[in-house]
């Protein structure tokens, strides 16, 4: 008698005990294979090849960055610059945003200067929220 | 024996803690599992070593993996194109196919913050001659401390 009801008590349950187990493996395989998305940057549109416009001289501001990482701003039509640091950049362009939303930054980086002094004046120009922005090189065109 | 049978609430509750409860184990575990099998992408390519570029405006690409490229640009002046080594006059050939196939397609240009900035002049020219505009300039979040707000 005792016999029987042992073996009726084995067997009408479904063994879950393994599962955490199963789960557990699992986990750890997608824990080490996994690798998290880090697609993080500062987006930018270029412009198309033919598709290159004229726009009133008024209405640009230009950023040149000099390879000491030093930035000249020149506005416009003005022959008149103005040396500062890149930290400085931001406040400038949203003055200029205030005065003017349709201003366009041209950051005209030197070929010598190295790309973390652009990306800093681009941070600049980006972060004072202007999203018309032209990239070029000192001493092409 | 009469000590044990007057206090039988005694002897029901120790023997309730005496185990620890491992029926929601699972539940732990497969909840793990899932956040962890939604978020992984498998990788396509190897990493470069690069200092990134710090900068305080850094968003995150709101692009589906599988439409980005990465252009990788080392410190020593490589260009690192789905494994490929590639001269820099040959990155628009390299592109043009790939956006060809999928017009969606976003470069994120990974380069090293030391590199001069003709490299990466000559690299967007490259992507402009082959159509891609839509560019992503890599870089990692800025302490806010490093520049103080006017």
């Amino acid at each position: 008698m005792p016999l029987l009801q042992r073996r009726e008590r084995v067997s009408d349950e479904i063994p879950t005990a393994s599962l955490a187990d199963i789960a557990f493996l699992l986990l750890i395989f997608f824990l080490t294979t996994t690798v998290f998305n880090e697609e993080r940057g500062l987006p930018i549109v270029l412009p198309e090849k033919s598709k290159e416009q004229a726009v009133a001289a008024k209405n640009i501001i230009f950023f040149l960055v000099q390879p000491d990482g030093r930035v000249v701003v020149k506005r416009g039509q003005s022959e008149e610059t103005q040396t500062v640091t890149a930290e400085q950049v931001s406040g400038i362009m949203r003055q200029e945003l205030a005065a003017n939303p349709n201003i366009i930054a041209a950051i005209k980086t030197d070929p010598k200067a190295p790309y973390r002094d652009m990306i800093h004046v681009l941070d600049g120009v980006k972060d004072a929220g202007a999203d018309r922005i032209s990239l070029q090189m000192l001493g092409e065109d | 024996m009469g000590l044990r049978g007057g206090q039988g609430g005694f002897s029901r509750k120790s023997r309730a803690s005496s185990e620890i409860p491992t029926s929601s184990l699972a539940d732990i575990a497969f909840l793990l599992l899932i956040f962890f099998m939604v978020t992984t992408t498998f990788r396509k390519e190897k990493k470069r070593e690069i200092d990134w570029p710090k900068a305080q405006a850094t968003k995150k690409v709101d692009t589906k993996r599988k439409n980005i490229l990465h252009i990788w640009l080392t410190r020593a002046g490589n260009v690192w194109i789905n494994d490929q080594d590639v001269p820099f006059d040959q990155i628009a050939d390299m592109v043009r196919p790939i956006y060809a196939e999928n017009r969606q397609l976003v470069i994120e240009v990974r380069a090293d913050r030391d590199v001069p900035y003709s490299m990466v002049n000559t690299i967007t020219k490259q992507l402009q001659a082959a159509g891609a505009v839509r560019v992503v300039f890599g870089t990692r979040l800025a302490q806010r401390v490093n520049r103080p707000r006017r």
